[in-house]
């Protein structure tokens, strides 16, 4: 049969693959710019930026846990201003499309990023991370309830003019409720899942073993949680979701593109192997050709 | 890429050395780079442990480490045939000095392999070398032969087993006591002992270059997982890529 047609429009995005890397695994891109051409990717995602320069955590930011890893980072970026001189004009030049990942700790920073990003000419849509914690709200995060949700991403939705994605936390109670508040705040997508939070305990030290005590669990660890959050979302939501959550393979990104996924993410396994995204995306293009599917769609959500 | 190991060898108590070969950009490692290695075929373990280059021929590298845990322990296991798939040669490694110079090259324990492909590279160039390394007892002791070879080796252990007793740092007060002057001094080891390496140091015209050991994910600069703070602490660098080797003025230890 003819060569499967890996293609796919979301959003108003047209990606030649639905394979992504997921914020904060992939920097903004020069480091894996050394091992191959980023136009192979469907598109760049960005680390999360936010409006002005962070360091970070302590260290510690990193831990292996059993088939898959905890990250407490602490959204370490230069400035949004420092991404839009140069990261962005870099990123621009690849050849492929660049969704910036946005982040902010008050609603009002949320919005000035994302006036930022979205006037500069040089992203092709917006990722926005509510797993921050919302400061004036005593640090619980914008992504776990739906008014506040709703409301961040009206806000943002009036200054973006680029598709707005939001990306959803998996520690919630019931993730439908949220991604239908993110819907009707005027999302045009929806990415998940984040990390889940995770703690590990050195037992001899008597002490976490991540500086931040507690971090974000990724990894193939996590997978099932991912397919089944991204099942129970694509069966609610009227707009594209793209999946993540231990993605490894062509198969794992087949999942979740059963599960109902439009596109999908691919986060720890860079670490793991560098490669990892142009491999999965010849191993998606493999099980096609010996499955006799013709096109994604064919198989978006064919469990339901 | 996939190397294949040639040799293992359980050289002190606890610390494995490895000889890999097969294709590898031999000719370009600077010392003080290092590896990320995958540890397993499965998903259990998903992050790659970084270990630095200790040794290069034209066909071969040697990597030395400790077991610490089971990515280290796996790695031990491994006989001399099977393959290890390994990402590098990774990082900034150490400058060179220029011809002529005295150069101290200070190691504590574990920090020692990466000291000793330095120092090959340092001895022809140098006027002087001189060695000050530190283990826990003599029992924790390893390539000192190797490195007595290149230069003149001060040895310190906490309990006198070998060499003076005490730490590293006595070794180096001892070598600084014969009147001896550097004007490059090198150090990888545990981060306290590489704070008192620089005030050691602090009221004389000597450049420094430390070799910083953090936990790390993407090991090439991506993840910002293993950062270490600049001079003024206003900012952050990152271990596996700026580094592993600062000047240590430039970072806070």
């Amino acid at each position: 049969m003819s060569v499967p047609d890996l293609s796919v429009e979301i959003a108003g995005l047209h990606l030649r693959n639905p394979v992504m890397p997921a914020s904060g695994c992939f920097g903004f891109g020069r480091e894996y710019a050394r091992f191959y051409p980023l136009n192979q990717l469907g598109a760049v995602v960005t680390k999360a930026v936010t409006l002005e320069p962070r360091l970070g955590n302590p260290t510690p930011r990193v831990a292996e846990a059993g088939g898959g890893m905890l990250n407490a980072i602490g959204l370490a970026n230069p400035g949004v201003r420092h991404v839009a001189a140069v990261e962005l004009p870099w990123l621009a030049k690849q050849g492929v499309p660049v969704i910036v990942n946005a982040a902010g700790q008050t609603k009002d920073e949320y919005v000035e990023v994302v006036r930022i990003i979205s006037a500069s000419g040089l992203a092709n849509a917006v990722e926005l991370n509510v797993s921050c914690p919302n400061v004036k709200a005593g640090g619980i995060s914008f992504g776990v309830s739906p008014q506040v949700l709703e409301d961040l991403v009206c806000s943002v939705r009036k200054v973006c003019s680029l598709p707005l994605f939001v990306k959803l936390s998996p520690n919630v109670t019931d993730i439908r409720q949220i991604a239908l508040a993110a819907q009707a705040g005027g999302a045009d997508g929806l990415t998940l899942i984040n990390t889940l939070i995770g703690m590990q305990i050195d037992i001899r030290r008597r002490r976490p073993v991540l500086a931040n005590k507690t971090g974000g669990l990724s990894g193939p660890a996590v997978k099932p949680v991912a397919v089944r959050m991204v099942y129970e979302v694509t069966q609610v939501v009227g707009i594209p979701v793209i999946g993540m959550g231990g993605i490894y393979s062509g198969e794992d990104a087949v999942e979740f593109i059963m599960a109902g996924a439009s596109a999908v993410m691919v986060g720890t396994a860079n670490f793991t192997d560098p490669f990892a995204c142009p491999r999965i995306i010849a191993e998606i293009a493999q099980f096609m050709q010996e499955h006799g599917i013709g096109s994604l769609a064919e198989i978006r959500g064919c469990i339901a | 890429m996939l190397l294949t190991v040639t040799d293992t060898a359980r050289i002190a108590h606890g610390i494995w050395q490895l000889t890999l070969t097969g294709t590898f950009p031999y000719d370009t490692v600077q010392p003080g780079q290092f590896l990320m290695i995958r540890i397993g075929a499965g998903l259990e373990h998903v992050l790659r442990r970084p270990v630095s280059i200790a040794a290069v021929t034209e066909d071969s590298l040697a990597i030395v480490f400790r077991v610490v845990g089971k990515g280290t322990q796996w790695l031990s296991e491994r006989k001399a045939g099977d393959g290890l798939d390994v990402l590098g040669p990774l990082g900034t490694g150490f400058p060179l000095p220029p011809a002529k110079a005295r150069v101290l090259i200070v190691g504590g324990g574990i920090g020692a392999p990466p000291l000793y492909f330095l120092a090959e590279r340092v001895q022809p160039l140098s006027d002087r070398l001189d060695v000050a390394l530190g283990f826990q007892t003599q029992a924790d002791s390893f390539w000192v032969d190797r490195f007595a070879v290149l230069g003149n080796l001060k040895l310190a252990t906490d309990d006198g087993s070998l060499g003076l007793k005490g730490t590293v740092i006595d070794a180096v007060e001892s070598l600084a006591a014969d009147g001896l002057k550097w004007d490059y001094v090198y150090a990888c080891g545990p981060i306290p002992m590489l704070k008192v390496v620089k005030q050691c140091f602090a009221s004389q015209e000597v450049q420094g270059y430390v070799s910083l050991e953090e936990r790390m994910a993407c090991g090439v600069g991506a993840c910002y997982g293993c950062v270490c703070q600049t001079g003024g602490g206003s900012g952050t660098r990152r271990v596996c890529a700026d580094g592993p080797v600062f000047d240590w003025n430039g970072v806070v230890l």
